[in-house]
């Protein structure tokens, strides 16, 4: 090999390489982030269910359905049955409602697509927080004004502790509130 | 200055001092001319673009940048798809989702039917502990019980019946079969019908085969159990008239003499003999500690435990108890009964003193234990164990009546009638079977044919009638059956079970059955009702029901319905009755009869059969958590083994590994032996319950099948062989332990753990003299890191070694808890186990007498943790309370922290086991269900080790912040401690100094390990007592 070769290897072909790989990287983090994270993801869901109409419109309490959020890690997304204790009589006659009932009596559930996710080895406590006071919209944004529900924060290790060291800041409805725990178990077992 | 020059300028009136060439110098026309060109002439000539620089031109290239970033921002702009959340359709009421349902049921392992709550998640079974109102098992189950979850998701259980047809077997329905069953049962013939069973507990079910034999007449029931008290129980029948042995009251015993009796390990109920046994060895509540001597041929579990060891072969005990006798009624003149003088002349044929040289006893133990007999007398017992003939169990009776201890046999509880059923019943119905007068065996979940390995041409005999086997997973028994019935596991089986009187319990389904099976009993009813076309799950619960309203619900004189009891009941576990059965013991002088001394010829071996601490009579070997628990004295996993004594294998020049044939009574078998200390010269101890063939892939072929030994055609026990020999055969058979084999020759590690100070220990005379004995000399510790102030609750564990036995239950416990994988044989010597918690086992003295130390060994969760400073990349840290964290997610494992602890205590995945192990049988979709959802799963090249069950702490963290409270220490339990059976390990808030573990922390007798490495490990041993006489301090 001679040493022209070496020499354009060092001083053109690298330099592009480095080039494009670190510009295309820059590009593809800074542009994709908010997707990474999850933030602003909007899936379709196989009923259109209204948080606006429900929890804004009607005022329908989020424990109503999301039964679990204070005894439990999981919020729990409510059972069919749940949504027939009013739709037996209520607006029968719409499109996603003859869906609705089909489920159940079909016997089947509902896939709905996930929208909040933490990884399988962060275990998240829903009713340690709720029981604190926090409000479902500190994490989840204005669910009552969502049409279809969208995630609006990240979600991710950094965005929970940056709560859980400074939570009075990030808490400002709250009287008092104490620092969240920031040690590894606290999450990770 | 440029505005004075032009390009005219430049080119032709430029300054001609400066010239680069001659010909500029000259003005040649040409090179004038080139000076005009940006370029030379030919400048592109022989320039292929595609050839010297990328195939990329400037232009491509910057398309392609665009095209690229455009193409990653397009392709990240769709979000990753986090899957569904699939919700019920109609949510069962019970069901809060993340939070544990727990049903009271009965575990069904083995006879003695310990109460249980079964722990479940969203429906799914993932744990089972003790039921803590079931009256003799008071909230703790055995290793077997903890284990026996495993069974419920074990990927090769039969899912669906089968029918044989010519060699091979058809996947059939229950339709079919029970239409051929029906047909063969009825078959109009006076052949006999033979069911097997093992021990019956259920009531019920009892009620039912009563039915069974009124509709099918020749019907005969066989109960047996491998391992079974029916010597015993024929000998107390002998002395007392009554069909079974009492059981004793450990709690009340000062001296304990247990001969062959291995009365805290596998003989008798072991949950409630050490519990009431550890009772008199509780520093806590006084220094008045019981004093256990054990004489016996094998190291046992027992015997490791005892204060005084003594070993003898099994065949001399009779002399032994004779020549105590003697000793006792004629030279000590201390007997409170009268012995005739048939028996006097029989006594007269022994003496102590000559049976001590005989044997080489110790002088001063056997003067002791003859002084402690006779001064405890009446608080005295002396036990023997079920493997010993008759004969002797009578001599002790006789010693007992002598010594004026059945003032401890309890009078409100007797060993179970119907576990006294034996192994020869079992060769009378080999004997039909031969003579063809059998038309049908059904095979009630027993592996018959894998306990009569000893009957010669067993299958043949078996294969003369129609065998009908209900089994879980196939084993030596279906092999050669025609039917095949699956049955489901007691978590899906309603039942009940009656063992002791004053209560019964019941058994309820957790979860529907995974598979088609149906549950045995259910069947048997289809068959004695005629209803079998219409089989429904609930149709044997109805007829429990029926039985209870009929028989349980009428004696309570309950205000409630029978139905608003029943689920009373059911949610208790346990129905109580008023029923007092107070026995009084008679002594029978006709007993005297039976004491009668044969002329043995004791040359040669003999071989020993003791019963698995494991994997019980078998019916555990498909259990890789019970596979891989080490044994409690030997350590040794995934094989049973020839068990000699040190100076027997010298003289056969044999060493551990080291294959030998024993021939004994006419059968052969080949296994490796292991040198163990404290066994009895001539001797050969052999577990059963190894060697399964025809099984699923974890139990087949492991071990060795010592079943083909045991002696069914005498009345003398079918467990002791004498006469037997050994001879070495070529080649050696690698049996894996989890600790070194100690050596007795090495100076260097010879009672390493006694200087190193990893146990200390002391006698009882000691520490009543001196509390302090242990702190009297002090560590110069050197602290180089600045103190963390552990404000609120700080975690720490303490272990009672006085009350820890070394059984295991713990370790399976948190096997069970923490999703610990089975790594299999091969990586166990590797040294490449799993456990979190590990039972260390130190020897000292000499290898004919060892003295046993027993230590748990968990991670002591150190302040100044040693392992904590070397992780490079801060996987494992301190949380603020005091627990050493180990972040999965964030291990690279470089294995600094495992090497740079003292304690030996973490544990590096060098494979994704689930999925090494026998081909990722435990990545079986069935065993996913096994796991507890709040411990990660462990991934290949990450370490773990014991997290003091965080997920407990943090559920009960939990708990706390719910009821807006502060947590305590009471409000965790962790996983060994729950299962410990007599309590020796205590957790808690060590900050909270009225707490039971502050008291702990801070006793006398507790020390850390190594604390002179001042790592401050917040696990506090509590040295053991020994209870031996006060002149021996």
């Amino acid at each position: 090999m001679s040493n022209n070769f070496i020499d354009y290897i060092l001083r053109i072909r690298l330099p592009i390489i480095l080039f494009v790989a670190v510009t295309s990287f820059a590009i593809t983090y800074f542009a994709s982030r908010a997707e990474r994270d999850g933030v602003g993801y909007t899936p379709d869901q196989p009923i259109n269910f209204s948080h606006a109409l429900h929890a804004g419109q009607m005022k329908i309490d989020c424990q109503y359905c999301h039964t679990d959020v204070e005894k439990s890690r999981h919020a729990s997304i409510p059972a069919v049955s749940t949504c027939m204790n009013c739709h037996t009589i209520a607006r029968k006659d719409k499109p996603e409602i003859i869906k609705l009932t089909k489920y159940y009596t079909d016997g089947t559930p509902i896939p709905w697509k996930r929208i909040h996710k933490v990884p399988d080895y962060a275990y998240f406590n829903h009713s340690s927080h709720v029981n604190k006071g926090i409000e479902c919209q500190t994490c989840h944004g204005p669910v009552e004004e969502m049409e279809k529900v969208s995630q609006v924060k990240p979600f991710t290790m950094g965005d929970c502790l940056s709560c859980h060291r400074n939570a009075q800041s990030n808490l400002p409805y709250l009287t008092s509130v104490k620092n969240g725990p920031d040690n590894c178990w606290a999450c990770h077992r | 200055m440029s505005d004075n020059f032009n390009n005219n300028d430049i080119n032709q009136n430029s300054d001609p001092n400066y010239w680069r060439s001659f010909e500029e110098l000259y003005k040649d026309e040409k090179t004038l001319k080139a000076k005009h060109d940006e370029f030379k002439e030919g400048v592109t000539d022989n320039f292929e673009v595609n050839k010297d620089l990328s195939g990329l031109s400037r232009r491509k290239f910057l398309a392609l940048l665009g095209a690229s970033a455009a193409l990653a921002g397009a392709g990240c702009s769709d979000y990753r798809d986090k899957g569904e959340i699939v919700p019920y359709n109609k949510r069962p009421e019970e069901i809060t989702l993340g939070k544990a349902n727990y049903y009271s049921s009965t575990c069904m392992g083995c006879e003695y039917s310990c109460g249980i709550l079964i722990k479940t998640r969203e429906g799914r079974p993932i744990k089972v502990d003790g039921n803590p109102d079931h009256p003799v098992s008071k909230g703790k189950i055995c290793s077997k019980g903890q284990a026996s979850i495993l069974d419920l998701y074990d990927p090769s259980r039969i899912q669906t019946p089968l029918i044989r047809r010519g060699s091979s077997f058809l996947s059939s329905d229950w339709k079919t079969v029970d239409e051929e069953i029906l047909k063969v049962l009825n078959e109009n013939s006076d052949k006999e019908i033979a069911l097997v069973t093992h021990t019956i507990v259920s009531p019920t079910l009892l009620n039912l085969i009563n039915e069974f034999k009124v509709k099918y007449p020749t019907t005969v029931v066989y109960s047996y159990e491998l391992f079974n008290n029916s010597i015993k129980n024929s000998a107390w029948k002998k002395c007392y008239n009554q069909d079974s042995f009492p059981l004793i009251k450990w709690n009340e015993a000062n001296i304990i003499l247990s001969l062959e009796g291995d009365f805290l390990g596998v003989d008798g109920n072991k949950i409630e003999n050490v519990r009431l046994y550890s009772e008199k060895r509780d520093v806590m509540k006084s220094t008045d500690f019981n004093r256990l001597y054990t004489v016996e041929g094998n190291l046992s579990l027992t015997g490791m435990n005892s204060d005084y060891r003594l070993r003898l072969k099994p065949d001399l005990q009779y002399d032994f108890v004779l020549s105590l006798l003697n000793e006792i009624v004629l030279v000590k003149k201390a007997s409170k009964l009268s012995i005739d003088s048939n028996a006097l002349t029989e006594l007269n044929k022994f003496s102590l003193t000559s049976f001590i040289q005989k044997n080489k006893f110790d002088k001063k133990v056997i003067d002791s234990l003859v002084n402690d007999l006779v001064a405890n007398k009446g608080n005295a017992i002396v036990y023997s164990g079920r493997t010993l003939n008759e004969e002797v169990h009578i001599a002790v009776n006789l010693l007992n009546e002598v010594l004026g201890n059945t003032s401890l046999y309890r009078d409100d509880a007797s060993s179970q009638a119907s576990s006294g059923a034996n192994l020869t019943a079992l060769s009378e119905l080999v004997e039909k079977l031969k003579k063809g007068v059998v038309k049908a065996v059904i095979h009630f979940d027993t592996n018959t044919l894998y306990h009569l390995s000893s009957v010669t041409n067993v299958e043949d005999s078996f294969k003369k009638a129609v065998n009908i086997t209900f089994a879980q997973t196939v084993n030596e028994t279906t092999a050669i059956s025609n039917f095949v019935l699956p049955t489901n596991h007691n978590f899906e089986s309603w039942g009940d079970a009656k063992v002791r009187n004053g209560f019964y319990s019941l058994v309820q389904p957790v979860i529907a059955p995974l598979y088609n099976t149906r549950q045995k009993e259910a069947v048997l009813l289809g068959w004695v009702s005629d209803k079998s076309a219409g089989y429904s799950e609930t149709q044997y619960l109805e007829y429990i029901k029926e039985y209870w309203n009929k028989n349980i619900y009428s004696k309570v004189n309950s205000l409630l319905s029978f139905d608003r009891y029943w689920y009373g009941v059911l949610h208790d576990g346990v129905a109580k009755v008023a029923e007092t059965v107070s026995q009084s013991f008679s002594f029978n002088t006709i007993a005297y009869s039976h004491l009668k001394s044969e002329t043995k010829s004791n040359s040669g071996f003999t071989v020993l059969l003791q019963e698995s601490y494991t994997l019980g009579d078998g019916r555990y070997a498909n259990n890789g958590w019970l596979q891989e628990l080490p044994h409690p004295v030997t350590k040794v996993t995934w094989d049973n083994y020839a068990a000699i004594s040190e100076s027997s294998a010298k003289k056969l020049s044999l060493k551990t590994d080291d294959l030998i044939e024993v021939n004994a009574g006419g059968k052969k078998i080949k296994l490796p032996i292991l040198v163990q200390p404290g066994v009895a010269d001539d001797l050969i101890a052999i577990e059963l319950g190894y060697g399964r063939k025809n099984s699923p892939v974890v139990a087949n072929e492991v071990g060795f099948n010592a079943n083909e030994l045991l002696n069914l055609s005498s009345a003398k026990s079918p467990w002791l062989i004498v006469g037997a020999t050994v001879s070495k055969v070529g080649g050696t058979y690698k049996v894996v332990s989890t600790q070194d084999h100690h050596s007795y020759d090495d100076s260097l590690i010879q009672d390493i753990h006694l200087k190193r100070a990893i146990i200390q220990e002391g006698t009882v005379e000691q520490y009543k003299s001196n509390p302090e004995f242990l702190h009297t000399k002090k560590h110069n510790l050197i602290n180089i890191y600045k103190d963390f102030e552990y404000k609120d609750v700080k975690w720490a564990m303490s272990i009672d070694l006085n009350k820890c036995l070394g059984c295991g239950d713990c370790v399976v416990a948190c096997n069970v808890e923490n999703n610990i994988p089975v790594v299999g044989k091969d990586q166990v010597a590797l040294g490449r186990e799993m456990n979190w918690l590990r039972i260390d086992r130190y020897y000292s003295g000499t290898p004919e007498n060892p003295k046993v130390s027993i230590q748990p060994m968990l991670c002591q969760h150190c302040d100044h943790a040693p392992c904590e400073n070397v992780c490079p990349v801060v996987a494992t840290t301190h949380s603020d309370d005091g627990l050493n964290q180990m972040v999965y997610n964030r291990c690279v494992g470089t294995r600094y922290c495992s090497n740079n602890c003292p304690y030996k205590v973490r544990r590096y995945n060098f494979f994704d086991f689930r999925d090494h192990f026998r081909k990722g049988y435990q990545k079986e979709a069935s065993l996913e269900l096994l796991v507890n959802p709040e411990v990660t799963l462990r991934g290949r090249g990450v370490m773990e080790k014991c997290t003091f069950c965080v997920q407990r702490i943090m559920d009960a963290r939990q708990e706390a912040t719910n009821n807006n409270t502060k947590i305590k220490g009471t409000d965790v339990q962790t996983a060994c401690q729950q299962a410990c059976g007599t309590e020796a390990i205590i957790f808690g808030d060590m900050n909270d100094v009225e707490s039971k573990l502050s008291k702990y922390r801070n006793h006398e007798l507790g020390y850390v390990v190594l604390e002179e490495l001042n790592v401050k490990p917040n696990v506090t041993y509590i040295a053991k007592l020994r209870n031996t006489f006060p002149e021996e301090v």
